[in-house]
């Protein structure tokens, strides 16, 4: 795989160990930009909006256009500026220039730091139904019930753009007043219905296809087939009724008939649970799919009697009850014959004769006291309130805090008795916006400008929104209200601790999330007719590849260049059959060891990142390319320009395939600029179909999966590609950072940060590239530590300051 | 001035008896039977139903003027419909152009749609649109509905990656916008919606809902100080967001005032949907449903509905389209390409022509909803191929305006004049609206 000497010397950083040549700015400067740049990058011309006419070299000591010389770093440092066609600078000159600059940029950081705007935001619906769940121990899925939030620069937690509108206050209004009562456990609630669809397939041409013999959900029992699992959370103890509406099998497996629907009584105790309905496996299982079906008027009739299969009632895991369900067997010529018995819905109805909640988790942790008398109340829910505001608002609280909330509590009170009052404080609490925001504070009297640490207990709530997408917990909070959180020793252990926590899976639920757009993959509509493998099971086998894989680096502390090239992944037999891998054989995740063979391994070798970067029914090697450029080298294409023709699909009577019409689209040059940098990164991943699959041919024609770079490096297939990504391994390290930066900070990142993006990228480069190096580096960064007290002059517009 | 229906008899009369609260509030029993001159007092609503990625125009655009042009086949399945509706071609929205900008259409031409604005290009927090003609009109309505507006629509907001390049993907995850930083959130799941209406699970009797709104009120008050102490100590550009909080408080705050006063509306036996149901054609059915009794409940008057988001993929395999939406769109001038993005939109059609079928169907008073209403139905684009901004798609239906068959307008016209027209229709006395030059003439 020949890299360009060129092309590793520049790879994005300067390294200080090599001896870089000297050069005298003043002069060198100016005769570089009027050598290399200006001739283009002119005011007149402004060719790609930028001009370099009014930038000095001087520029760098009092940190003037930042965003401009940041740019040229970046751009002539990966080779992309000046031009491939056009003239090249010495490379001693290249890099004494390169060096120079960031240099000079890196020093003024380190003398000038500047930690960027931090604005007030309110917690998205994730955290809030994290710190929900963390307050008062109440493992509900409220998020659900909040719409969900803009996103900004890639990811839906950016403090300026989640916005505050009136729909969305009345939505937690609603929510905080389900939540205090959930929690609370007041009230005698009606009998509901909770209902829960199972994600089925549909048949496929008439053709139907069989429900899987083996078991859909890890919490189901190992010899289980089929049904569906659902959480539920019980207001009160009593008796529930769980219902499953089962498939028809005897003509149209959608209907829902109501002598499908079978039902079975059950006393639950108050708080979460996990209710399942399930057949169990046949062992000698019919593995004939018939796929005739009789499109006449004629209704498939049942040729025996019918067979009584049990269906089990699980809650919590045990088997609670077991009831005998019909099963029908048709004729053989109707493709229904497979379709064996199974669920299509869940519906949990109750409490019916309820008892009151009185011993959850959520009343243990909110009932401090209860009061014996009436004389005892009002100290008692001072007690109660006051440690609830306090993990609540994340800081000591006062006075001034408490008024409302015992106003909420009194008014209450009076009307009802002692723990409604308590139920109206707390839902005033979770409408309050000491809880729904946060506002970090300034020292007093500090001018506008002035950049200060932020004090320990706005680290804290920094801290725990970044690693648990929620509240600090007790410990963290004691530590920041003793004023010992920023110390270097005690915060490592912290961030040991926190990552170690089961609520560091936010990390990956939510950053890898969104940077691996995992979260698009539910909506992802591959065409099963060309693809009638992509059923349910794959889709979430994908998405599950990713997410351990994710927290399997994470976890262990390992390099982050296994996001680009492992030799392991996890599977289990659905997708490793899709990826044509033997021997794994269950529905259970495990880590595999991968054979080069296999054509697998690091992120680009997964189903759910080559699925998500394709059409229905075809793949797109420009969004795949947009793909790589944008998540792993932080490198996007700007948008295409005007007027864009669109592919001609014949040329002379011949239909192109799609390499040779992009190949039209690169002949004009004012395509050609960003196509020579996209397209061959999706080219050598076009042995990948739309959905994931190896190919050797595509449309009859052998699939060429050659590429090139735009300095001439050839590579083929994603064994090159990753060569080629491994090159840039230090771009990749600063991409991965910039991104997770972003998430961390609530913002999109600004000139100033990027000398700390480099020192940050630097340090895990220097340690074997490990991803808790990156995530203590960015919360050692200037950026994360310190404030820049605001300009209380400045009238906010909804503009940039 | 807000004009309200005067009941015919004293509400606090109906709380008192029984208990139980009425299924239709006032629209029945309380309202006076109509004559002519109470026409002009009758609540008014107004219905926006929006179709991403453009429109086919040919199979849309009939072939002559006036009332007795025949139905292009997009527009078939409006037969029932035709008298009470117009098709209008021609109209466009020159706001919706570059300008310098980037070569982008979608993030300017959604947000347009309703705005008649040029929004601010930007991928970060500085969005600026304008208030949309929705809006206005709820603004005017002011707390006569214990819900401002009700925005729905099907698609989950926000997929990543997806946004028009270089517009935040609030430009193109809905229409609807509060003023010009503020864009509504689109409700895509039923159970949410039905919530929003009528309460959740523990309280969908009137009594109870009364003492749950009775004590969100409160509640409010008590918070709303808490939020103006904190306002205090932030920095002024802080200091807007918390004024956001501050305001939509307040204003909820008054509205569950005002829906304490007046009956309950009851979702009685209705069943609660439970989640997004698996099927499209379910799915938009319940939306429409769940408007349509928001209005019939007269707990909004004004709803929009996006049957799928601006740059929407969805593919239609129920109609035999597998490919995606958005890439049809833009297809290139190829026939088979063009026939399935004709089939999507004629698809779309018919669940419009649902909407008017249910509208018609609900009495009020004397008259359907249909006859009280200024429904608006159209796209961001003509034909999208090249994002076409000039040459929208439009059909407007209800009582509240004249019906002159298939009008064209003069190319260059804004569709600002047809939002304005809607307006002044809706009672709202304003002479102008986005990029306006004057009410378009629908008689």
């Amino acid at each position: 795989m020949g890299v360009g000497a060129l092309t590793l010397a520049l790879a994005g950083m300067v390294r200080s160990e090599q001896p870089a040549p000297r050069i005298d700015p003043a002069k060198a400067v100016p005769a570089l930009f009027d050598d290399y740049c200006s001739r283009c990058h002119n005011d007149i011309d402004r060719t790609g909006h930028f001009s370099v006419d009014d930038l000095k070299a001087a520029d760098l000591s009092h940190g003037a256009n930042a965003e401009a010389w940041e740019a040229i770093l970046r751009k002539v440092g990966q080779g992309e500026m000046p031009p491939r066609t056009k003239d090249q600078p010495a490379p001693e000159l290249r890099a004494g220039f390169l060096h120079w600059l960031q240099a000079s940029r890196d020093g003024f950081a380190a003398a000038y730091p500047d930690p960027g705007r931090a604005t007030v935001r309110r917690l998205n619906r994730v955290e809030y139904a994290h710190a929900v769940r963390d307050l008062l121990a109440l493992d509900v899925d409220i998020a659900r019930d909040l719409p969900q939030d803009n996103s900004g620069y890639g990811f839906d937690n950016i403090a300026d753009v989640l916005s505050v509108s009136p729909t969305l206050v009345e939505r937690y209004v609603a929510v905080a007043g389900r939540v205090a009562r959930l929690a609370t456990g007041l009230g005698t609630p009606r009998p509901v219905v909770s209902a829960q669809v199972v994600a089925k397939d549909g048949s496929i041409m008439n053709g139907g296809r069989p429900a899987y013999n083996e078991r859909s959900s890890d919490l189901l029992p190992l010899a289980s087939r089929g049904g569906a699992v659902m959480r539920y959370y019980a207001r009160a103890g009593g008796r529930y009724t769980v219902s499953g509406w089962l498939n028809a099998n005897t003509n149209n497996e959608s209907d829902r008939l109501p002598e499908d629907r079978v039902s079975a009584t059950i006393a639950l105790a108050p708080g979460a649970h996990t209710i399942g309905l399930a057949f169990r496996r046949t062992l000698a299982p019919d593995d004939t799919v018939q796929t005739l079906r009789n499109t006449l008027d004629k209704v498939p009739m049942p040729v025996a009697a019918p067979v009584a299969l049990p269906l089990d009632v699980l809650v919590d895991g045990r088997r609670l009850q077991t009831l005998q369900v019909p099963s029908y067997r048709l004729s053989d010529r109707y493709a229904q014959q497979n379709f064996p018995r199974d669920v299509m819905e869940i519906d949990v109805e109750g409490p019916f004769s309820p008892t009151p909640a009185l011993d959850t988790p959520s009343r243990r942790r909110i009932f401090l006291c209860h009061p014996a008398s009436v004389a005892q109340e009002q100290p008692c829910a001072t007690q109660i309130i006051t440690a609830l505001a306090h993990r609540a608002y994340r800081r000591p609280v006062g006075q001034a805090d408490l008024a409302p909330l015992m106003k909420a509590y009194a008014r209450e009170r009076q009307g009802a008795d002692f723990e409604h009052g308590i139920e109206a404080a707390l839902e005033a609490l979770l409408v309050s916006p000491h809880f729904l925001f946060q506002a970090e504070t300034d020292p007093s009297g500090a001018a506008p400008g002035i950049v200060h640490p932020i004090t320990d207990l706005d680290l804290a709530t920094r801290l725990s929104l970044f690693l648990w997408s929620s509240i600090p917990d007790a410990p963290l909070l004691t530590l920041a209200e003793r004023g010992r959180l920023h110390q270097p020793a005690v915060l490592n252990t912290q961030i040991t601790r926190m990552l170690a926590d089961p609520r560091a899976d936010a990390l990956t639920q939510n950053f890898a999330g969104q940077w691996l757009y995992l979260r698009n993959l539910d909506q992802q509509r591959p065409d099963i007719t060309i693809f009638p493998q992509f059923d349910t099971r794959l889709r979430a086998a994908m998405a599950r590849e990713s997410e351990l894989f994710f927290t399997h680096i994470l976890r262990t502390n390992a390099s982050l260049l296994d996001f680009l090239n492992s030799d392991y992944t996890f599977l289990n037999q659905r997708l490793a059959e899709h990826y044509g891998i033997p021997g794994v054989r269950g529905t259970a995740f495990r880590k595999v060891a991968l054979d080069p063979r296999w054509n697998r391994g690091g992120l680009l070798g997964q189903g759910s990142i080559l699925t998500v970067t394709s059409y229905g029914n075809h793949t797109s090697v420009v969004k795949r390319g947009k793909w790589v450029l944008e998540n792993l080298l932080a490198s996007p294409p700007p948008p295409p320009p005007p007027n864009v023709p669109a592919l001609k699909e014949s040329h002379d009577g011949k239909l192109l395939s799609a390499r040779e019409q992009l190949e039209l689209h690169r002949a004009d040059p004012a395509c050609a600029a960003c196509h020579v940098r996209m397209d061959p990164l999706g080219f050598a991943l076009e042995h990948y179909d739309a959905v994931g699959g190896f190919r050797l041919a595509d449309a009859g024609a052998k699939v060429d999966a050659d590429a090139v770079l735009p300095d001439g490096t050839k590579f083929s297939g994603l064994p090159g590609l990753r060569g080629v990504l491994m090159a840039h391994k230090d771009q990749f390290t600063e991409a991965f950072t910039e991104r997770l930066m972003v998430y961390a900070l609530s913002r999109g990142i600004v000139p100033g940060d990027r000398p700390q993006i480099r020192a940050i990228a630097r340090a895990a480069a220097a340690d074997h590239y490990r991803i808790q190096t990156v995530i203590r580096g960015i919360i050692a960064s200037d950026a994360f530590r310190l404030r820049k007290t605001p300009d209380g002059l400045r009238i906010a517009l909804g503009g940039k300051p | 001035m807000i004009l309200l229906p005067r009941p015919a008899m004293n509400r606090r009369s109906l709380l008192r008896g029984a208990g139980a609260a009425m299924a239709l509030p006032f629209l029945e029993a309380m309202a006076p039977s109509a004559k002519a001159a109470d026409a002009a007092a009758r609540p008014r609503r107004l219905s926006v139903f929006y179709t991403p990625n453009g429109m086919m125009m040919d199979p849309f655009r009939p072939a002559t003027t006036g009332v007795d042009y025949a139905l292009p086949p997009t527009l078939e399945p409006l037969a029932p419909f035709k008298r009470q509706m117009t098709v209008i071609t021609g109209l466009g929205h020159p706001q919706a152009a570059a300008m310098g900008d980037l070569a982008a259409g979608h993030g300017r031409s959604c947000p347009a749609f309703l705005t008649g604005t040029h929004v601010r290009q930007t991928e970060g927090s500085d969005i600026r649109c304008a208030i949309s003609m929705d809006q206005v009109y709820a603004r005017h309505l002011g707390d006569a509905t214990s819900l401002p507006s009700l925005e729905t629509g099907i698609d989950q907001p926000s997929l990543l990656g997806s946004c028009d390049i270089g517009y935040s993907c609030a430009y193109t995850n809905g229409i609807s916008w509060l003023n010009p930083t503020v864009p509504l959130p689109v409700a895509a799941n039923p159970g949410e919606v039905f919530e929003r209406l009528f309460g959740d699970g523990d309280a969908l009797d009137s009594a109870s809902r009364l003492a749950q709104l009775r004590r969100q009120a409160s509640i409010l008050d008590f918070v709303a100080e808490d939020a103006a102490r904190l306002s205090g100590q932030l920095g002024a550009s802080d200091r807007h967001k918390l004024d956001e909080y501050l305001t939509a408080t307040r204003d909820i705050e008054r509205r569950i005032q005002r829906a304490a006063a007046a009956p309950m509306a009851d979702a009685g036996s209705l069943p609660r949907p439970s989640g997004i149901p698996d099927s499209f054609d379910e799915h938009v059915r319940l939306m429409i449903d769940l408007q349509v009794l928001a209005m019939q409940a007269d707990i909004t008057r004004v709803a929009t509905f996006m049957i799928g988001r601006e740059i929407c993929n969805r593919t239609y395999p129920e109609i035999g389209v597998a490919d995606s939406h958005h890439m049809l769109s833009h297809h290139g001038n190829m026939a088979e390409k063009k026939t399935k993005l004709a089939q999507i939109n004629r698809y779309h059609m018919t669940y419009f022509a649902y909407l008017l079928r249910r509208l018609s169907e609900v009495k009020d008073g004397e008259a359907s909803l249909l006859e009280r209403s200024f429904v608006l139905r159209g796209s961001a684009f003509g034909d999208s191929n090249d994002h076409d901004h000039m040459d929208l798609p439009v059909v407007i239906a209800g009582g509240l305006v004249p019906h002159s068959g298939h009008l064209t307008v003069p190319k260059g016209t804004t569709m600002s004049n047809l939002l304005l027209t809607g307006l002044q229709a809706l009672g709202v006395p304003t002479t102008s609206f986005g990029d306006s030059t004057g009410a378009l003439s629908l008689a």
